[in-house]
């Protein structure tokens, strides 16, 4: 059955397009988790609405499409934060209104939901391409990059942001690179398991490191772990059910997320 | 040679509401200042906006470089006045915080030599013991000299410090400011620090700072004692300050004001 199920070519584009975008959705999530802006990437993957709403009106590909208005609305979000000095969750709450606004008022104009725009909401891993699949190996690199070279000025930045302007961390040049790169993973992952849950990607497997995790090293390769196990773990049952590829996924880790939650309070590595 | 710490004309206002107004000083290599003030007179603002973590109107020289040219920050250690990740599972080991005290750095790699220095600071904070334990499963008390070790750890010639010793037990501020006090007192760091336990560090300091939203004193601690028209400029706060290094019949500050006497 496994072996039928993996021989198919779209199941193996889209678990390795899934398996790569989950790994950097789960590592960029766990900074984001520590620095409190979680649901960043739920307000983006709003915006990705408006990207995908002008793609299908104008018949670009939604993802190049939506790559710069995430990336230039995250930017709009830190700048929001700044610039007004407000609380980050107000500014995410501000700009992914208005995304998703704007995406379903060029949704209506445009003439309505259609089967490609149910798609992009509610995600399909089996129909992404090769140059998707690709570019999700990019992402993954980028993010391995930056956090081989950056490791150190990433976590003082995350730990205790004041301090670390002290010790001459470029912060701003750091949360920008934190946030540009999210937005691409967010428009990436929009695919995988559509764009109502893509910040589950980016919150549950961190935070289900998080429980059960000593280091901080620890902390990144177990969330990449749970990130990639939930692919395959939902993209199999989803085959094996046909039932929802991207909604499996979030219920698979759901469940690992209860796992390391019942581990940490019973034999775990926190208990005392 | 060029002043630590020289400050011209600063100003700052969170909307438009004037917290520090036109704060003009120097701190001179060796000085040992305690930092005094009213809650909300800007003290904590002031250190901010030396460290550039705030931005007002003004000019500040770090050992003689613009802040905004500033880039030697190893020289400067400091301690804020609580610990920002106190109520966040950040699954760090305090010898890493001890080591995000050295300076910004490329790749994830720890020399030996960078090893080194972090247990000597942990060492100096008699907490070396603490380096394999999570830094968020210690208490507040511990917490704060780990904090302080990594304020430590890149050697700093300028120490700046918000109320230290707030979350330290009496032994452990004991500790604390006898470290402070021959860090000044035997390697010449010069140390900048807010405090209202005046009668405590006292006897260590050199120089007092009186900050309310204005420069209102700053000179030696004998100018401090000695001087009836400084009590007079201060007000009620600094009557009470002056009262409290008096009160035993003898100048806690050890300077040469006769107790007040």
């Amino acid at each position: 059955m496994i072996a039928e199920f993996l021989s198919y070519g779209f199941v193996q584009r889209g678990l390795a397009a899934g398996s790569l975008v989950a790994a950097s959705c789960a590592l960029l999530g766990v900074f984001l988790v520590l620095k409190r802006l979680s649901l960043i990437g739920d307000g983006m993957s709003h915006v990705c609405l408006t990207g995908v709403a002008v793609a299908l009106l104008t018949s670009a590909n939604p993802v190049y499409m939506s790559v710069p208005v995430v990336v230039l609305s995250s930017l709009g979000i830190m700048k929001i934060t700044q610039k007004f000095k407000i609380y980050g969750d107000a500014a995410i709450g501000i700009v992914s209104a208005a995304g998703l606004s704007v995406g379903l008022l060029i949704t209506a104009l445009a003439g309505g939901f259609n089967t490609d725009l149910l798609g992009y909401l509610f995600g399909s891993i089996l129909t992404v391409s090769r140059d998707e699949a690709v570019l999700c190996g990019i992402l993954l690199a980028a993010v391995l990059a930056g956090l081989f070279f950056f490791y150190r000025d990433l976590t003082s930045a995350c730990f205790d942001e004041p301090f670390a302007r002290t010790r001459g961390v470029p912060v701003r040049a750091v949360n920008t690179a934190l946030v540009v790169v999210t937005s691409v993973a967010v428009v990436l992952a929009f695919k995988v398991v559509g764009i109502f849950l893509i910040s589950a990607l980016l919150i549950i497997p961190p935070v289900s490191a998080l429980l059960i995790s000593r280091t901080f090293k620890q902390v990144l390769w177990l969330s990449a772990a749970f990130g990639v196990g939930s692919v395959w773990a939902g993209v199999y049952l989803s085959f094996l059910f046909n039932i929802p590829s991207g909604a499996t996924i979030i219920l698979v880790n759901l469940l690992f997320l209860a796992g390391a939650y019942i581990y940490s309070k019973t034999g775990g590595l926190h208990a005392r | 040679m060029p002043s630590v710490i020289e400050a011209r004309g600063l100003r700052f206002a969170y909307v438009r509401v004037p917290v520090l107004e036109d704060i003009s000083f120097s701190v001179e290599a060796g000085d040992y200042v305690g930092l005094i003030g009213p809650n909300g007179g800007g003290k904590t603002t002031l250190l901010k906006l030396l460290l550039g973590l705030e931005k007002g109107s003004g000019d500040i020289k770090l050992f003689g470089t613009e802040l905004a040219q500033f880039k030697d920050w190893h020289k400067i250690g400091y301690l804020a006045q609580k610990s920002p990740v106190s109520q966040s599972r950040f699954p760090v080991s305090a010898e890493e915080v001890v080591l995000m005290g050295l300076s910004s750095h490329r790749g994830s790699g720890v020399s030996a030599g960078e090893l080194r220095q972090v247990y000597d600071a942990m060492q100096k904070t008699r907490r070396r013991e603490y380096a394999g334990r999570i830094f968020h499963d210690l208490s507040v008390g511990q917490q704060q000299r780990v904090l302080l070790a990594r304020a430590l750890v890149s050697r700093p010639e300028l120490l700046i410090l918000d109320e230290p010793s707030t979350a330290l037990d009496a032994e452990s501020r004991e500790m604390f400011f006898n470290l402070l006090g021959e860090l000044n007192a035997k390697r010449g760091v010069t140390i900048l620090l807010i405090t209202h336990d005046t009668g405590e560090v006292g006897k260590y300091i050199s120089k007092f700072m009186y900050v309310d939203k204005k420069l209102v004193f700053f000179g030696t601690k004998e100018e401090f004692c000695h001087s009836n028209e400084v009590a007079e400029k201060l007000g009620a706060f600094a009557q009470h300050t002056i009262d409290h290094l008096h009160n035993h019949g003898h100048c806690p500050l050890g300077c040469s004001c006769g107790g007040g006497k």
